[in-house]
């Protein structure tokens, strides 16, 4: 909290860095570099993209080297992994890059719009907050692409989850995120849940610390390519991690 | 763990008591059965009135953002024409 506090009266400008796990994002990656690319020039911002990329088959790599040449190596930096190790670790290994003082986490898959990260950005200096979330369930939020059972299934787990949890945020599972860098590095020591209920973990565990937390609406475009998978093993997953957050938090 | 425990253990003692008591194996006044007995059962119906009445009002609320779908498609289609001119493959 302070560290930014001196950064700015230093009259060193922010820096945002965006951790971007890819696993076969070949289509999607140089579309939503692309965006962000416009999206922090056009707010005048400092910013880098940190692509975590877990040795992808169809040549994601070649493209964020092209896109590395276009951008820039202090925009795009890549910092591959040997195999699909997942997403709580890619974060963890995308921070030790990480040159700025907030970090961003989002999913390349275009459900994440870039549009929003200076909104996101305006609410943290407006009331300093530690943490800020999009949420796709309040104000102008929404989402495309969900039909009834899958909006039941969504807040019937949300509903369940923050029943049992009350972490004090209306989308839990949520995973588009502003932080500032330190808050996250602390978060990532404590966090061990994987999947769905990793997201989770980190809001409940933001809490247990105290943190602040804001909460900007967003739209979520659900996999424009590719499917959605949400059965009823993700279901069961789900409840498994929320009880077992209940009881160990 | 321990909290979780503890939880539990307390919920026990006090259902152990409560069925013990609606049984009739611990003798109670006539107005505390008719009265204060059917309290549990009320707030277990009450809390499902609301879990429903909660979820079915986000689900009503549940915004479908099929403008931000199609303003999405125009901005991919311009990325992906002004990257080409950048020299990076798009499919």
């Amino acid at each position: 909290m302070f560290s930014s506090v001196r950064v700015a009266s230093d009259g060193v400008e922010d820096k945002y860095s965006v951790i971007l796990p890819t696993y076969n994002e070949r289509g999607n990656l140089p579309v939503i570099i692309w965006l962000l690319a416009k999206t922090f020039k056009e707010h005048d911002l400092d910013w880098e993209v940190i692509i975590v990329d877990d040795a992808s088959p169809d040549g994601t790599q070649d493209i964020a080297k092209q896109l590395a040449t276009v951008y820039g190596l202090e925009h795009i930096v890549l910092k591959p992994r040997a195999g699909k190790l997942g997403l709580g670790t890619a974060y963890v290994h995308g921070l030790q890059f990480v040159t700025g003082n907030f970090v961003i986490i989002m999913d390349a898959d275009f459900s994440h719009h870039p549009k929003f990260i200076p909104e996101f950005i305006r609410l943290q200096k407006s009331n300093n907050y530690d943490i800020v979330t999009g949420t796709r369930y309040a104000g102008n939020g929404g989402v495309h692409g969900w039909n009834l059972k899958r909006k039941i299934i969504s807040r019937g787990a949300n509903f369940l989850a923050s029943t049992l949890l009350r972490p004090g945020v209306t989308d839990l599972t949520g995973s588009f995120r502003l932080y500032k860098k330190e808050v996250l590095e602390k978060i990532m020591t404590v966090v061990i849940s994987k999947g769905y209920v990793f997201q989770m973990e980190m809001m409940v565990r933001a809490r247990q610390f105290g943190y602040t937390i804001g909460e900007v609406p967003i739209t979520f475009v659900d996999r424009v390519y590719g499917e959605s998978k949400m059965g009823a093993n993700e279901i069961v997953q789900f409840a498994k991690g929320v009880l077992q957050l209940f009881i160990s938090v | 763990m321990s909290r979780a425990t503890e939880t539990a253990s307390f919920l026990g003692i006090i259902s152990v008591i409560y069925f013990l008591s609606f049984f009739g194996i611990i003798p109670l006044p006539q107005i505390v059965r008719e009265e204060i007995l059917p309290l549990p059962w009320w707030a277990l119906v009450s809390f499902g009135s609301y879990s429903l009445g909660n979820i079915g009002y986000h689900l009503y609320r549940f915004r479908d953002c099929d403008d931000a779908y199609h303003e999405l498609m125009e901005e991919i289609q311009s990325a992906k024409d002004d990257l080409r001119t950048k020299g990076v493959s798009v499919d």
